[in-house]
């Protein structure tokens, strides 16, 4: 009995539907460098990857339901769309890279992430064992909102298939699975206010030398606390901190002021309530 | 503790700090009390501006400037990043009837050393490019700065304990007393006797003034500040409304075209933006009391009065607003003075610029202590100047 395939009944795209909604570069074309595949086959209302590009080579115009193509001649095959496809649904190919291998760039968003030099399981778009990769490079930064970008030395023959790889095992007890207040000793040189990125060293600093005796008084001196959260994050740990330097409880510290707002408002919302303002 | 202290100053903001660190500096025997913390009260709910802009023409902007004068160089003396910046300010003026207030403005302030410079539409349009744009000229001021208020104080306090200075905080001042040439300050943590005595407590400084038979002319002048977010470059320095004089000063038949919620709140706009890459907004003014609670009805002035001149604030966000106290005195001009009672003085009642004058203002008691000549004629600060005992 023939299997039906496709997204609907498979949960990823068939060659063919690629093909009718995407397209697909010709031979000629990878043949010259790297170039973007979009395997993006539903009608999805969305059109980051088109701001995205640089160079004007991923069209969706109106409407927003259009599937994007890629323009072959205009991409560089540079990567920029496959971190700001939502539905990680963006590849780069290079079938340029050697001889007998090709590059597969895919969006991988799972710890651990690999390192470049190791060799992984390189795995289709159902989840099946194709082959063995080669990491080439991790691309992790701040510009991608840290969607993470692998990229993969397979056999040429696989790059077609190859759309992401087997997730590495987290070590026991290893980073992913540890609770978000460590327990005993933190570091001195630990971010604990990440709004305004203090170290458990400065709150100690703080407490040592410049005579700070509550969270408040911690936060005067070295701004722990006086970020966008306004301390919501980080005063349970201040005030650990304070408390083993003081050895005044926890619960007996005294807290913090509140003030208002109680979340974040704009000047406009604030002053479009009432009379006056113009909105 | 009956160790016996040259000067005992009382109230550990940016004035009783500056008074502790500069009278430590002359090499005399000092102790800094406070009830609470460094900088606990005014100087932690204030802005950092360090302004010679907002002075009355004469004696009042001669002071602030010799103040101002010795900021670039204290970040290096205290050891301690003050975050002095200095790029000086703009006032902005809505209409003619201002424009022709601030040109005498700034012809009296040049006249007192104060430089000051007119900028017409197109020039105050060009300096700043979010500026709303149908304000109608401006007054830049060279000079004028801001630090980080509660580092200040922190710095002048370190640097005072360096120099073998004592602090006593979170230590509560209970009555005051006097035996020959001595004063005893019965305190939470026991006596402490001392020669001389500054009294720094700012809006405190009418209680403890009372403690030694001194009736204090200070009053709660509250004020209310709304904190954004970090966001891009706003503004590049402070900016402020011609209009915040009118109000500071409760002078003039001028009456600006506010919204009655920003008049009856006393509001003038006023920009800061801060080291960490965000900015303040200011200001409010009322007498309610001992009060540092917000207001919805000033923090809604506030807002409104900002977006006038900077419409680009509409989507910024709000993160935080407090309120503090400024130590008002009918004349709007601080007490730095001796009193009747020998050995006793005053530091306090800046109202606003406690921040930008604690300098000049803790030199300037260092040097009276000592029996030193002060920089210039102090008679204008005197307690005396209010017909008191």
């Amino acid at each position: 009995m023939e299997r039906n395939t496709g997204v609907i009944y498979e949960g990823y795209p068939s060659m063919a539907e690629i093909i009718a909604a995407n397209g697909w570069p010709s031979e000629e074309r990878f043949a010259k460098g790297p170039i973007a595949v979009v395997e993006c086959v539903q009608e999805i209302p969305c059109n980051p990857c088109e701001a995205a590009c640089r160079f004007g080579a991923v069209e969706i115009g109106t409407p927003i339901t259009n599937t994007p193509q890629i323009d072959s001649e205009k991409c560089i095959g540079c990567g920029v769309c496959v971190a700001a496809c939502s539905g990680l649904a963006i590849f780069v190919i290079d079938k340029t890279y050697s001889e007998s291998e090709a590059l597969v760039s895919f969006p991988f968003e799972y710890v651990p992430l690999p390192e470049k030099g190791d060799e992984v399981e390189a795995l289709s778009r159902g989840g099946e064992y194709l082959c063995q990769g080669m990491v080439v490079k991790v691309v992790n930064t701040r510009k991608n909102d840290h969607t993470p970008v692998v990229t993969l030395a397979v056999p040429k023959e696989k790059a077609d298939d190859v759309r992401t790889m087997k997730r590495l095992v987290l070590p026991e007890g290893g980073p992913g699975f540890e609770r978000i207040e460590p327990e005993g000793f933190l570091d001195d040189r630990v971010i604990v206010c990440r709004c305004e990125e203090i170290t458990a060293g400065e709150i100690r600093s703080a407490v040592r030398v410049e005579h700070a005796t509550t969270v408040t008084e911690v936060k005067r001196r070295c701004r722990a606390g006086m970020g966008l959260c306004q301390g919501r994050t980080c005063e349970r740990l201040v005030n650990r901190i304070l408390s083993a330097e003081s050895g005044i409880t926890p619960d007996q510290q005294k807290g913090t002021t509140s003030r208002p707002p109680v979340r974040p408002t704009t000047f406009g919302e604030l002053a479009g309530v009432d009379e006056g303002g113009k909105r | 503790m009956s160790r016996t202290y040259d000067v005992a100053v009382i109230g550990a903001g940016a004035i009783g700090t500056s008074s502790a660190y500069y009278n430590a500096k002359a090499g005399v025997k000092v102790i800094l009390i406070d009830g609470g913390d460094i900088a606990d009260s005014t100087s932690s709910r204030s802005d950092g501006n360090i302004l010679v802009c907002d002075k009355q023409p004469g004696f009042d902007a001669r002071f602030a400037k010799a103040s101002q004068d010795m900021f670039p160089g204290l970040s290096d003396e205290l050891s301690y990043d003050i975050e002095w910046t200095q790029k000086g300010s703009l006032y902005l003026i809505e209409g003619p009837e201002e424009y022709a207030i601030a040109e005498q403005f700034c012809k009296d302030m040049r006249e007192s050393g104060i430089d000051m410079r007119m900028l017409n539409h197109e020039e105050v349009i060009a300096d700043e490019p979010y500026l709303a744009r149908d304000v109608y000229g401006g007054l830049e001021t060279m000079t004028d700065g801001s630090v980080y208020p509660m580092g200040l104080a922190y710095g002048f306090a370190l640097a005072c304990e360096r120099l073998g200075g004592t602090l006593s905080l979170h230590n509560r001042v209970l009555a005051i007393g006097k035996k020959e040439n001595y004063f005893i300050i019965e305190t939470e943590q026991g006596p402490i006797i001392a020669k001389n005595i500054v009294n720094a407590c700012g809006v405190g400084a009418p209680k403890i003034g009372t403690m030694a038979g001194l009736d204090i002319p200070v009053q709660a002048r509250q004020g209310q500040i709304l904190v954004a977010e970090q966001t891009f470059q706003v503004a590049r320095r402070k900016v402020h409304e011609f209009g915040y004089m009118l109000t500071k000063f409760q002078s003039g038949g001028y009456e600006r075209p506010v919204s009655e919620r920003v008049r009856r709140n006393e509001v003038a706009f006023v920009f800061e933006p801060t080291r960490s890459n965000n900015f303040l907004i200011g200001s409010s003014r009322s007498f309610v009391g001992e009060t540092v609670d917000n207001e919805i009805d000033v923090m809604q002035a506030l807002a409104e009065r900002a977006i006038r001149f900077l419409p680009v604030l509409a989507d910024i966000k709000v993160i935080r607003a407090y309120s503090g106290l400024r130590p008002f005195t009918p004349d709007h001009m601080p007490i730095v003075s001796a009193t009747p009672v020998e050995g006793f003085y005053i530091a306090a009642g800046h109202e606003g610029d406690g921040i930008g004058l604690s300098p000049i203002t803790g030199q300037s008691v260092a040097d009276m202590i000592a029996g030193r000549e002060t920089f210039m004629d102090l008679s204008p600060l005197s307690y005396e100047r209010f017909g008191k005992n």
